[in-house]
C-alpha cells in the first residue's frame, strides 16, 4: 500500500485535486440552480468586465515584480491618488496656474535628476526642462470646463511619473543592497504615507468622477438590457456600460503595454533588466535609470486603473482593497508573467462576482472568496498559472 | 555584536557565556526596572497611598502598550527568529481575544482559564495557517498570512455572528479572584427586590440566583439602580450556568460598577421557580489600574520567556531556519517541524495579548484587528530591532511615544497652516491622517537609516558606554 502510494504520488495527488474539483463544482452547481439563467449570465459577463480591470492593476505589480523582485503593496494607493488627482482636474473648472506649474515643474526635474542632478546642468539639459515645464502647464490650463479631458490626462500623467520616480527616489533606491523583505516593507510603508496624504488632501468622502457619462443627456448611461435573450435566459440580464467601457479601456492599456514591452528599446530594456540585473548592467544598460522607468510606468498603470474603476464605481479610498483583492490574481496568473495578469484578473473578477451572487450579504465576494482561491494557489501551485518555477540554488 | 563586558570580566565556561545576566549589576538594574513598573501605579492619582505622582492616563497607557509588547514579541518569534514573514498577527489577536470572550460568557470559563484556553486555541489556528510554509516560503507565505488575515475575521464576523456580535461589539467581563464564600443568601419566590450597597472598584458583588424546580423559561432578573432604571449592561455582567443536562441551573451577575442597586427576579411565560439569591464578594480587576497588575508581570514573564527561547536548541533552529533554511536542512534540521513550532508559539503569543485586550478593553469590535493593525506591529518589530529581544519592547515603546507625545503637538499646527497654504484642504481631515503618514515616514526613516531597528543602537551604545572613555 505505501509502496503503491510512493510510487503514484504524482497521479494521485492529481486524483485527489479532480475529486475536490468535482465536489466543488457539484456544491456550486446545486447552489447555482436556484438561480435564475439571467442573472448567471449577469454574472459571467460583469465578473469578466470587473476581472479585465484587476488585470490593469495586476499588471502593474506583475511588471514591477518582474523588473525589481519587489511586490509592491503601495499599488492599490498609487491608485486611489491617480484616480484622485484626475478627479481633481477633470471637476474643477477653472485649474489653478500654480498648482500646474509646480506639479509639471517638480515631474520634469524628477524626470531630468533621474540620472544625476548634475544633468540639470549640462548640454540642452536645463532647456528641456523648461519647454517640458511650460508645455506640461499650458496642457493643464489651457481653455475651459471643455477642455478637461487634456487637463485631467495631461495632469494624471505628470502626477502618476512624479509619484513612481519619487517613490522610487527616496524609498526604493536607498535600499540597493539590502534584502527584499526590506523593500517589501518599505512598500508597505510607502503604503501608509500615500495613505495619509490621500486622506489629508482629499478627505475620506466617496468622490463622484463623471468619466462614463452619456454625451447626450450628462447623466449616467442607461444599462444595456439582453432583452433578445428574454427567453432563452428566463429573464433579462443586465450590463452596466461603465463596466463595459472600463473593461474597454483596460484592454486597450493592456495590449498598449505589451506592444510596449515587446517592440520599444526601453521596454526591451526593462524586460533584459528583469531577467538579471548585473547582465543587464554589463551589456551597458543603466539598470537604475531602467528601474525608475519601471516604477514611473507602474504607477501610470495604477493611476490608469484608479481612473477606470473609480468611474465605474465610485472613488473613494476603498478603492485600494480592490489592489488588495488582485494580490490573489498576480499570484494566481504567476508573478513573471503578463498574460497571466490579465488571465488571473479575469478569474478573480468571476469568483468575486459568483461570490457575491451566490451570498450578496455576507461579502463573500470581495473579502473571502479571492483569499481562498489565493490559499489554494499557494497550497496547489505557488508558482501560479503561467509563472515560472522557481529553482533554489545553494 | 560581540559582547563586551566590563574591564575584568571574561567569560570561560559555556555557561557563562550564554548567561541572561552576566554580572551582577545587569541583575540589579533589570530587577529595579521591574520593581520600579510595579510599584507606579500605587504612587498614581487614583493609587492606593494617593500620592498623584503619575497621571492614571500613562498607567493605562503602560498597560496598553505590554499588551502590544507581547503581541509584538510573538511577531518577533516568527519574524525575527524564524525569518517567515506574517502580514496576519492581528487576526491570530483577533482569535484570542473573540476565542477569550466567547469561553468567558457562553461557557462561564473566568479569565484565569480562559486565557490559556484561548492562547491554546489560538495556536492550533496559527498552527494551520503555518502548513503552507511546507510549500512556500518568504513572500508568498507572507501572502498565506494575508489571506488568513482577510479569512479570520470574516469567519468571526459572519458565520460566528450569533457568538461574537458580528460587527456591533461584544462587552466582556473583568477578570476576578473569588467568589469568596457567601454570607447573604436570600430565599424568594418572585418580584421581591432586594437592596445591595455599593461596593469599592476592588471588591465587587456577584449576584448569584439558583433554581429549584425551575419549569418553562427561565425568569427575568435585572439589577436597577435607585431611580428605577435597568443598570446598562456594560456595568454588569451576566453568565448563565448549567446542568449536565443543559438545563439552566442559575444566573450569576457581576456588578462591577454598579453602585447601589436592586435585584428583582420576575417569572415569565408561566414560568415557575424556587429562586435563592446568593450574594458574594469577589476580587476584581474592573478597576482602571487594576488590570495593569495581570497585564505588566505577563508581559514581563513572556518577554523573559522569548529571551529564553533563544539560548535553547529550539531557538538556535530557529535562527538557523532564518538564516539558511537549505544548510538547515543539510544540518538535520526538521525545517517544517520547526517553522511550524515558530507559527504556533507566535500565534500564542497573539493570544494572549488578544485575551488581554479584550479583557482590558471590556468590549471588543473586529475593527481593532484590521490589516493596518498587521502591518503596523511588523512595522513597530522593525523599527525596535527583528531578531533582538528587547526589540519588540523598543518598537511598540517609540511607536505609541510617537503616536501619544508627537501627534497631539503636530495636530493643532497642522490642522492650523495647511488649509491656509493649500485652500482645498479640509482641517478635519487632518486629525485622522496624521497617524499613517507619521508612522509611515517613521518606517521610511528606520528602513533607510537604520534597518535593524533601535535595538541594535542600543547594543552599540552599550558598547560604547563600557568602553569609555576609550572607543576601542
Amino acid at each position: 500500500m505505501t509502496e503503491f502510494i510512493n510510487r503514484n504520488k504524482r497521479q494521485l495527488t492529481w486524483a485527489l485535486y479532480l475529486i475536490a474539483a468535482v465536489a466543488i463544482l457539484l456544491f456550486l452547481g446545486d447552489q447555482l440552480a436556484g438561480k435564475k439563467a439571467a442573472r448567471i449570465v449577469q454574472t459571467l459577463i460583469s465578473g469578466v468586465l470587473v476581472g479585465g480591470v484587476y488585470g490593469l492593476v495586476a499588471l502593474g505589480i506583475v511588471v514591477i515584480n518582474k523588473a525589481s523582485g519587489v511586490f509592491n503593496f503601495a499599488h492599490g494607493w498609487m491608485m486611489v491618488v491617480g484616480g484622485m488627482i484626475f478627479w481633481s482636474f477633470f471637476t474643477v473648472s477653472e485649474i489653478s496656474l500654480l498648482g500646474a506649474g509646480l506639479l509639471s515643474s517638480a515631474t520634469m526635474l524628477m524626470i531630468m535628476s533621474t540620472v544625476s542632478w548634475r544633468n540639470l546642468r549640462e548640454g540642452r539639459n536645463p532647456l528641456i526642462t523648461l519647454g517640458g515645464i511650460i508645455v506640461l502647464t499650458a496642457l493643464m490650463t489651457v481653455g475651459g470646463i471643455e477642455w478637461q479631458w487634456l487637463h485631467a490626462l495631461t495632469g494624471t500623467f505628470a502626477g502618476a511619473i512624479l509619484m513612481g520616480l519619487a517613490v522610487e527616489r527616496f524609498a526604493i533606491r536607498p535600499l540597493i543592497g539590502q534584502p527584499l523583505f526590506t523593500a517589501v516593507l518599505m512598500t508597505l510603508a510607502v503604503a501608509e504615507v500615500l495613505h495619509g496624504v490621500t486622506q489629508i488632501a482629499w478627505g475620506t468622502v466617496e468622490l463622484n468622477l463623471p468619466v462614463f457619462v452619456d454625451p447626450q443627456t450628462n447623466s449616467r448611461f442607461r444599462p444595456i438590457r439582453l432583452d433578445a435573450f428574454r427567453d432563452v435566459l428566463d429573464g433579462v440580464a443586465i450590463v452596466r456600460v461603465e463596466l463595459v467601457i472600463a473593461f474597454l479601456l483596460a484592454l486597450v492599456a493592456f495590449v498598449g503595454f505589451i506592444l510596449f514591452f515587446r517592440y520599444t528599446s526601453v521596454g526591451l530594456a526593462m524586460r533584459a533588466t528583469s531577467e538579471d540585473q548585473q547582465l543587464a548592467q554589463s551589456v551597458g544598460l543603466r539598470v537604475r535609470v531602467i528601474l525608475a522607468i519601471t516604477w514611473a510606468v507602474a504607477a501610470f498603470l495604477a493611476s490608469i486603473a484608479g481612473v477606470l474603476q473609480g468611474g465605474a464605481v465610485g472613488l473613494s479610498l476603498n478603492i485600494s482593497f480592490v489592489a488588495l483583492r488582485v494580490f490573489p490574481a498576480v499570484l494566481l496568473g504567476g508573478l513573471e508573467s503578463i498574460s497571466g495578469a490579465l488571465i488571473g484578473g479575469i478569474i478573480i473578477g468571476l469568483v468575486e462576482q459568483f461570490g457575491t451572487l451566490l451570498n450578496s450579504s455576507e461579502q463573500v465576494g470581495t473579502n473571502l472568496a479571492p483569499y481562498l482561491v489565493l490559499m489554494l494557489v499557494l497550497v496547489i501551485r505557488p508558482d501560479g498559472l503561467f509563472g515560472e518555477k522557481r529553482i533554489e540554488r545553494i | 555584536m560581540a559582547n563586551i563586558h566590563p574591564a575584568g570580566v571574561f567569560d570561560t565556561t559555556y555557561e557563562e557565556d550564554m548567561s541572561v545576566d552576566r554580572t551582577a549589576r545587569d541583575k540589579l538594574w533589570k530587577n529595579l526596572a521591574f520593581l520600579a513598573l510595579l510599584l507606579l501605579p500605587l504612587v498614581s492619582v487614583s493609587g492606593p497611598l494617593g500620592l498623584g505622582w503619575v497621571s492614571d492616563q500613562y498607567i493605562g497607557l503602560i498597560a496598553r502598550i505590554s499588551i502590544f509588547v507581547i503581541a509584538v514579541q510573538g511577531l518577533n518569534i516568527l519574524v525575527g527568529y524564524t525569518g517567515q514573514i506574517s502580514l496576519g498577527h492581528a487576526a491570530f489577536m483577533a482569535i484570542g481575544a473573540y476565542g477569550s470572550a466567547i469561553l468567558a460568557r457562553e461557557l462561564g470559563f473566568s479569565f484565569w482559564t480562559a486565557l490559556p484556553a484561548s492562547a491554546l486555541l489560538t495556536g492550533l489556528v496559527g498552527l494551520l495557517f503555518g502548513l503552507p510554509s511546507l510549500r512556500v516560503k518568504g513572500f508568498y507565505l507572507a501572502m498565506a498570512t494575508l489571506a488568513a488575515q482577510f479569512i479570520i475575521p470574516w469567519v468571526l464576523r459572519y458565520p460566528l455572528e450569533d457568538l461574537t456580535g458580528g460587527t456591533r461589539p461584544l462587552s466582556v467581563p473583568a477578570p476576578m479572584i473569588g467568589p469568596f464564600a457567601p454570607y447573604a443568601e436570600d430565599p424568594i419566590n418572585a418580584d421581591q427586590p432586594l437592596v445591595f450597597q455599593a461596593g469599592d472598584p476592588y471588591l465587587v458583588d456577584v449576584i448569584s440566583v439558583d433554581f429549584t424546580g425551575l419549569t418553562g423559561a427561565y425568569p427575568v432578573i435585572e439589577l436597577i439602580n435607585p431611580a428605577g432604571d435597568a443598570i446598562p449592561y456594560g456595568d454588569v455582567y451576566m453568565s448563565v450556568s448549567e446542568d449536565s443536562d443543559g438545563n439552566v441551573t442559575g444566573l450569576s451577575y457581576i456588578a462591577s460598577k454598579a453602585g447601589e442597586y436592586q435585584v428583582a427576579v420576575r417569572a415569565q411565560n408561566g414560568g415557575e421557580f424556587t429562586a435563592v439569591i446568593r450574594r458574594s464578594k469577589a476580587l476584581s480587576f474592573a478597576a482602571d489600574i487594576a488590570m495593569y497588575y495581570i497585564i505588566v508581570p505577563l508581559a514581563v514573564l513572556l518577554m523573559f520567556l522569548a529571551r529564553n527561547i533563544i539560548r535553547t536548541r529550539t531557538g538556535r533552529a530557529f535562527i538557523s531556519v532564518r538564516d539558511n533554511d537549505l544548510a538547515a536542512e543539510l544540518l538535520g534540521i526538521n525545517v517544517f517541524g520547526y517553522k511550524l513550532r515558530a507559527f504556533f508559539l507566535s500565534a500564542v503569543y497573539a493570544g494572549i495579548a488578544g485575551c488581554l485586550l479584550a479583557y482590558e478593553r471590556n468590549s471588543l469590535s473586529l475593527n481593532a484587528f484590521e490589516l493596518d493593525v498587521s502591518i503596523e506591529m511588523l512595522a513597530m518589530l522593525i523599527i525596535g530591532g527583528a531578531g533582538f529581544p528587547l526589540g519588540a519592547m523598543f518598537g511598540v515603546v517609540f511607536i505609541r511615544a510617537l503616536q501619544e507625545a508627537l501627534i497631539p503637538f503636530l495636530r493643532p499646527w497642522l490642522s492650523d497652516w495647511l488649509p491656509q497654504l493649500f485652500p482645498f484642504i479640509d482641517a478635519v481631515n487632518i486629525t485622522s491622517a496624521i497617524n499613517p503618514i507619521v508612522f509611515g515616514g517613521a518606517l521610511i526613516v528606520f528602513l533607510v537609516l537604520e534597518p535593524r531597528g533601535i535595538a541594535h543602537r542600543w547594543e552599540v551604545f552599550k558598547v560604547a558606554w563600557k568602553l569609555r572613555p576609550y572607543s576601542y
